[in-house]
């Protein structure tokens, strides 16, 4: 029943708008009080009862009809608003677009034309503001800071076109500008406040700027992983060249020099990768880039270098900074994925990464040393920051235990190398098929067979060859039997057997289990012909021919096992199959084995294979020729 | 099972609001002797049990949701809503708090209330929902905006940095936010439920099952639900149930992030299930018999190591997973689904193969051992180690618990539950696990056994208050409903004769300091035998009409909602609103006032259908209410009222002797310029533009001819010796306010005012039509508007010709014959009629498109075919 204005007379007015004016302002300095306090509960509580003023003020202003002279005002205030929750909440949410859209709304009570706007999309909306604005010049300046706080949040939820459209629109709507949202944004001229305006906590040109950054810098890495290298670059360049914040540009420059080396300029990606590590803050992924580098060039010891300063930056505890209480670059940028070129995991992925370049470039004593290190870290649990490397990008945990083994076998500590595969077996003892019914079952060769992981079978393989280091036979070929019992029980089932854990996935591949096979299978023949029971051999590189008939390996000893029991037509068969391989190209066969695996078929290759064939080749022609 | 009876002893009482406690958030665990518990409110309450009294009473800033005891560090952690995770020293109580403000109003209270300093906040962070504290970790759940989020922190200590080491994060899900207060948080119903599995043996420590926490599960299960990995790395891991009944882990070892590497949810977090209802409760039990070597070595309960794992949703959905080994000797996971009786409150299990869990109704236990429950016959195959196929929960007997957990002070052979019911009594409630053989009974158990009835009455009489008060709320709903479905019959039917309840609206000028404002009165009478009660209220709109200068716009419409507030039989209530004028001093007459009444169902309804029992199913409460729309209810329309011109208008030339001729106070104006137009009145001779204007432009004028006979007919009562002429004036102004002073007079011509301040000039007079009537001359009367404002003459003249056209329905329906007319001249009227108002729809379509300009010529002409139609060319018969 009370009447709408209270405010009788202009003079009430405005002093009530000079009241909440002044209020704003006192809101906006208490945040930078607090923004210059560091991080303690008191500024938190302060930021927090500044919000809530914002939020007090925001209400009172709603309150009345909405009124020219008053928006720029209120405007304002919801903006400020915005800011602080978005950088407290360190991201934006539908909140956010509420409130920017209520702001609108109000600004089309003024013009008497909201009705039938109200079933519009916020687009629409912010069309007839800025048209309806377009009489009213006094709210140009802070539509245009609102502007900037629905680009910001579009680009954070990536609505690249209905941004485009608005920045259109802000830059005076020619047809036919430019759809380049880089170029709008650059072109995009936020008017200035004037002097007495209300305080804001970033105006519209520092937003402008920021988003020019993020813009930048997102399409670049973008483009970056999408191969388009030289716009990749310019974009890159754009944004190390705008308004970018030390940590970010460290990032900047790690892509710029991953764009470069991609694009065969190692020395240019050299400078700015060096650039990156001198603006501090992060040093990961530049020295993971550099890792990256120094592998294309060829340079092992300066990659393994790199890596080695990598797991050391990584085990730095980092520090989480105050954030800033306004809208930060960092804010409108995606999160890291494992894709990025700039992902660098954690400590422990960095150590497993160097151990196992390690065993690949042939250094097993120095790869051996960091597989038991992370061992170590990774089963003492002293330290809860040391995490393992989760199951997708990496290998699993019972294949870094592997290969561990692999690589002490490799360094000659065959029995470090027992002792690594004993304790995977007891500590995943209890997840094991029992292995007594196990027995049971296969005698009577009824029952439906277990499932086994591979890796159980690939720690009897790699114990075998151990047991062969210490030149126990016995020991070993009872090994390899077992190993190729359970492989042979181990069919690969595409469907995940209930909650069993799913890294057997990756390395149950068919590929895998050939190969794992035929080493077995070969393994043990060779220590049957070492202790001299030919027969034996033979039946086995049969079998692992016959299981792996691509495997020139398995062939090879097939052959040489048969020239020794002089079944020279049987040699000279496989002779020929042998060569005609040798005709074909070579397929690229290792590319999906573990790590492990391809180790342990290094060590039955050998390697004058085609220096005997050849000999062999000569002798099998000599009769013929006779 | 069914024979043990419960013993049990009430501790302590605490303050409970009215209706009781709300379920979900009260805590209750035990620590040697000591007692923590909160209810739910800002509050935690230490309770010695062996000295039977409460110790201290800590303050939190807001209602606390979860607690915490870290018993080898003598820390208790506790979750303030909204505000973090506070860490209490138990050493030295003192040092947490700040001695100086030691509640003093407080005073009355037996033991000191605490209030905890803001620096033993160890983790600020208002989102948070969940915690649980391992020994060197602190695990938490935030409620982001779309999704929930565990963070990993190192364990804060007191007096240590306020932010912890942040160790990892990673989003589980996402959730539908609870509709609310945009902007604002709303506590949620149901709080997401954390707890921490380990491994035996394994170097991460645990084992301080204090509450809900942490416990071991054997390595198999362990394996098999987490995975090789955190098998290989020892990990504990992290199981959380969450409010949309997702049951999750999160292998704890994993869980290291930074802003460079985010965790991925898709490698970290892993689902185990749903339960499609909110979890209430994970714990873990031991269901395959004490192996010899724990019988041997006499493991403390702590460290028996469970086989199987529970959750429990809050419907009475109960998963149950444990591992087994299938035919050709692999891992298999086996898992049950179960249903008890629910809504379930809150549950605990302590060590044994026991699950307790409460509802309103009483407080249950199941066993999952084997064997428990008699074998299904038709499997009597089963597998040994299996988990039993159904449950059969036995009752304890105790109602209405919301807290429970599992004491570990129980003597051997026992378990001992402590409890909090909705009343907030603390209990203990002692069962052996035996079922005791036939005993004499002593003294000493004949009293005990008294004891246990006279609390078993308790329990029953709290459960008949809540109940009572329940139908007593829904007996008052019926009878309000039954009385509303009476009174709209009876409004409905009776649309000729009086009413039950009328509504009567009449207007009057008010003073008020700077303007003077139109009233209107509306008397809600009650004439009938019924009353009305809560939840009528009367409605009543005002409906303004179109102004007639702008084209588009429509009249404006105001509701004003009065609540009725027991109104009995003969009673009436008075309601006074105000019409106008606006501050701008328009007043768009005429005014439609329609009244009715509305009855709400919502308000009556609701609070029945809400359950008055908080311990019943908070949805509850939320559905019943969703099935009654916002706006339901019964309306019925009691007046409509139409204000116009005549009843508006004032008369300050007409003052009755006795009372002084108020001065009018034109509206929205200054009173300065008042008093100076009073100053001006003596000064008869209208000056400058205004007299020249009244020289040569003469005011708008409209008439109306009504017959003389009609008239005559339709006063007939009324005039009673008067002459029609002023009979006719005191018919027209029959509703206006100044009516008796018009009565008083006998006039033929009056001077009026309208609300915009303009003069308005009645005039009536008797004139002889001659050239309508072949039967000769008709005596009529003429009624003549005249005023300087165009407006306000239409107004007036719609007014007049509104109350001719009742009179003339009226006349009709009496049936009266008109006399001959000559037709030929009526149909020449008629078509001049529609010439012209065809021209008046084209000029008004001009008008909506023209330019300012030539519209401003068009407007001219459209008034002068108004005016044209307006003219007396007709006679009223």
């Amino acid at each position: 029943m009370a009447h709408p204005s209270f405010l009788g007379s202009p003079a009430a007015r405005a002093s009530c708008l000079d009241l909440w004016k002044e209020k704003n302002d006192r809101l906006v300095r208490q945040a930078k009080v607090a923004q210059d306090s560091g991080l303690s509960p008191r500024r938190q509580q302060l930021v927090q009862d500044t919000l809530e003023g914002l939020r007090e003020l925001l209400h009172t202003l709603h309150g009345l009809p909405a009124a020219v002279p008053v928006l720029p005002l209120e405007l304002t205030v919801t903006c400020n608003f915005i800011i602080l929750k978005v950088s407290l909440a360190q991201g934006f949410t539908e909140d956010q677009a509420q409130d920017i859209q209520r702001g609108l709304e109000r600004v089309l009570e003024t013009q008497e034309q909201l009705g039938p706007r109200l079933e519009q999309g916020i687009r629409k909306l912010w069309e007839s503001v800025l048209h309806a604005s377009s009489l009213l010049l006094e709210l140009l300046p802070v539509l245009h800071h609102l502007a900037g706080l629905q680009a910001a949040l579009w680009l954070s939820t990536d609505c690249l076109e209905d941004l485009t459209l608005l920045l259109q629109t802000l830059n005076g709507n020619q047809n036919g500008t430019s759809k380049d949202l880089l170029l709008l944004l650059k072109t995009w001229n936020p008017p200035a406040l004037e002097s007495d305006a209300p305080l804001t906590l970033q105006d519209a040109r520092g937003l402008r700027d920021v988003l020019l950054t993020a813009f930048a810098y997102r399409q670049g890495l973008q483009e970056l992983i999408s191969g388009s290298l030289p716009r990749a670059l310019s974009s890159l360049h754009e944004a190390a060249s705008g308004l970018c914040p030390r940590p970010l540009l460290v990032q900047v420059y790690t892509a710029l020099g991953s764009c470069l080396r991609k694009m065969g300029n190692p020395q240019r990606a050299l400078l700015y990768l060096i650039a990156a590590l001198k603006g501090g803050s992060s040093y990961g992924p530049p020295l993971l880039e550099a890792s990256r580098l120094y592998r294309q060039l060829g340079d092992t010891a300066a990659e393994l270098e790199s890596l080695e300063l990598l797991v050391k930056a990584l085990s730095a505890t980092h520090t989480s900074e105050v954030p800033q209480l306004i809208i930060e670059v960092e804010l409108l940028l995606p999160q890291p994925d494992p894709a990025s070129p700039l992902y660098c995991g954690t400590q422990s992925q960095a150590k497993h990464l160097l151990a196992s370049r390690c065993l690949q470039m042939g250094r097993a004593e120095d790869a051996a040393e960091h597989y038991l290190d992370l061992l170590a870290l990774l089963l003492d649990g002293s330290d809860p920051r040391f995490c393992p490397p989760p199951c997708p990008p990496g290998p699993c945990m019972p294949e870094v235990f592997l290969e561990a083994a692999a690589a002490l076998i490799q360094a000659g500590r065959a029995q470090d190398a027992l002792t690594v595969c004993e304790e995977l077996l007891t500590r995943t003892s209890s997840l094991l098929p029992k292995i007594s019914q196990l027995w049971g079952d296969a005698r009577k060769g009824t029952k439906k067979l277990p499932s086994c992981p591979l890796w159980v079978s690939a720690v009897y393989l790699l114990q075998g060859w151990a047991w062969v280091q210490l030149r126990t036979p016995k020991e070993a070929i009872s090994k390899f039997s077992r190993c190729l019992e359970l492989l042979f029980w181990a069919i690969p089932e595409d469907k995940e057997q209930g909650t069993a854990s799913k890294c057997e996935q990756g390395c149950r591949s068919d590929v895998a289990l050939q190969q794992l096979r035929a080493a077995a299978l070969i393994s043990r023949g060779l220590e049957w012909a070492a202790s001299g029971q030919d027969t034996k051999a033979l039946q086995d590189f049969l079998l692992s021919v016959q299981m792996c008939p691509g495997n020139r390996d398995a062939s090879f000893h097939l052959l040489q096992t048969l020239r020794r029991l002089d079944r020279r037509d049987e040699a000279t068969a496989v002779c020929w199959r042998l060569q005609a391989q040798t005709q074909l190209p070579q397929e690229e066969t290792t590319w999906s084995l573990p790590l492990y695996l391809e180790i342990y078929l290094s060590w039955i290759h050998s390697p004058d294979c085609e220096t005997l064939l050849e000999e062999f080749q000569t002798s099998l022609l000599e009769p013929h020729d006779l | 099972m069914a024979g043990d009876a419960p013993r049990v002893h009430y501790l302590a009482g605490f303050s409970c609001p009215l209706g009781g406690l709300e379920a979900g958030k009260p805590r209750v665990l035990c620590h040697e002797a000591e007692v923590f518990l909160s209810t739910g409110s800002e509050f935690v309450y230490v309770y010695d049990q062996e000295g039977g009294l409460l110790t201290a009473v800590y303050r939190f800033p807001g209602q606390v949701w979860h607690l915490q005891l870290l018993a080898p560090h003598r820390a208790l952690y506790v979750l303030c809503a909204r505000r973090g995770i506070y860490c209490l020293s138990l050493d030295t109580p003192s040092r947490s708090v700040s001695q100086a403000n030691k509640d003093s109003e407080d005073g009355e209270l037996p033991y000191p209330v605490i209030p905890v300093d803001p620096d033993a906040c160890v983790l600020p962070d208002a989102t948070l929902c969940a915690f649980t504290v391992l020994d060197d970790m602190l695990v938490t759940l935030a409620q982001g905006p779309t999704q929930w989020k565990m963070q990993l922190f190192e364990r804060p200590c007191l007096g240590e940095d306020p932010q912890p080491g942040q160790v990892g994060e990673v989003e589980l899900s996402t959730y539908t936010p609870h509709p609310g207060i945009p902007g604002k948080p709303t506590a949620p119903c149901f709080l997401p439920v954390l707890c921490c599995v380990s491994l035996p043996g394994s170097r991460a420590p645990h084992g301080h099952p204090q509450g809900r926490g942490t416990f071991t599960l054997e390595e198999a299960l362990f394996g098999l639900l987490f995975g090789a990995d955190a098998t290989l790395l020892e990990s504990p891991v992290i199981l959380c149930g969450l409010p949309d009944g997702q049951l999750s882990c999160v292998v704890l070892r994993a869980l290291v992030t930074s802003r460079s590497a985010p965790g991925n949810p898709k490698a970290l977090v892993r689902i185990l299930h749903h339960l499609e209802e909110p979890v209430i409760f994970i714990g873990a039990l031991k269901t395959e018999p004490q192996a010899e070597e724990a019988v041997e070595s006499e493991l403390p309960s702590e460290e028996v190591h469970s086989d199987c794992l529970v959750a429990l949703g809050h419907d009475g959905r109960m998963l149950a997973i444990k591992a087994s080994w299938d035919e050709s000797g692999n891992l298999v996971p086996e898992l049950q689904e179960y249903c008890l009786p629910g809504p379930v409150l809150c549950a605990a299990c302590g060590g044994g193969s026991r699950i307790y869990h409460s509802t309103p109704l009483d407080l249950c236990v199941v066993d999952l051992a084997q064997g428990s429950t008699p074998l299904d016959p038709q499997q009597p195959n089963r597998a040994p180690g299996g988990l039993p196929p159904t449950l059969c929960p036995a009752s304890l007997s105790i109602c209405s618990v919301l807290t429970v957990s599992v004491s570990p002070r129980a003597p051997a052979g026992e378990t001992m539950l402590l409890a909090l019911s909705a009343k907030g009594r603390l209990m203990t409630c002692s069962l052996s696990c035996k079922t005791p053989g036939p005993t004499r009974m002593t003294a000493a158990s004949a009293d005990r056994k008294i004891k246990e009835l006279l609390s078993g009455i308790g329990d029953v009489s709290e459960r008949v208050s809540f109940l009572k008060k329940a139908v007593d709320q829904r007996n008052k709903a019926l009878t309000s409903l039954n009385e509303a479905m009476n009174l709209s019959c009876a409004l409905l039917s009776s649309r000729q004769g009086p009413r039950p309840i009328s509504c009567t609206t009449t207007t009057s000028w008010s003073r008020l300091p700077l303007q003077d404002v139109l009233t209107a009165t509306c008397l809600l009478e009650n004439s009938g035998d019924f009353s009305l009660d809560r939840g009528w209220t009367l409605c009543i709109q005002v409906l303004t009409s179109s102004s007639a200068l702008d084209l588009d716009a429509a009249g404006s419409a105001v509701s004003y909602t009065i609540p009725v507030d027991r109104l009995g039989p003969g009673s009436q209530r008075e309601v006074t609103l105000p019409l106008g004028p606006t501050e701008s001093g328009v007043l768009d007459l005429p005014v439609t006032v329609s009244c009715a009444l509305f009855y709400s169902l919502r308000e009556v309804v609701g609070g029945a259908l809400a359950p008055s029992d908080p311990l019943e199913d908070p949805f509850l409460e939320e559905h019943a209410l969703d099935l009654l729309p916002e706006q339901e209810g019964i309306c019925l329309p009691l007046s409509r009222h139409t204000v116009d011109m005549l009843q508006c208008l004032r008369f300050p030339g007409l003052a009755s002797p006795h009372a002084q001729a108020p001065s009018l106070l034109s509206p929205a104006c200054d009173p300065v310029d008042t008093f100076l137009e009073t100053c001006r009145v003596p000064s008869r001779e209208p000056a400058g533009l205004a007299s020249l204007r009244a020289k040569y432009l003469p005011p708008p004028v409209a008439s109306v001819q009504v017959s003389a006979e009609l008239l005559r007919m339709a006063l007939e009562d009324a005039r009673s010796g008067v002459p029609l002429c002023s009979a006719t004036l005191r018919w027209l102004l029959a509703e206006n306010a100044a009516v008796d002073t018009v009565k008083a007079q006998t006039l033929s011509s009056i001077q009026g005012v309208a609300p915009s301040g303009t003069d308005i000039h009645l005039i009536i007079h008797e004139v002889t039509v001659t050239d309508l009537c072949p039967a000769g001359p008709i005596q009529a009367v003429e009624i003549q508007v005249e005023s300087s404002s165009l407006a306000d003459m239409c107004r007036a003249h719609h007014a007049i010709v509104g109350r001719m056209q009742a009179m003339v329905r009226e006349q009709a329906a009496q049936n009266s014959s008109p006399p001959d007319l000559r037709m030929q001249y009526l149909r020449q009227i008629h078509a001049n009629h529609e010439v012209l108002l065809r021209e008046v729809q084209a000029l008004r379509d001009r008008l909506c498109t023209e330019d300012e300009a030539s519209s401003c010529a068009t407007a001219q002409r459209l008034l002068q075919v108004y005016k044209q139609l307006r003219s007396p060319s007709l006679v009223l018969l």
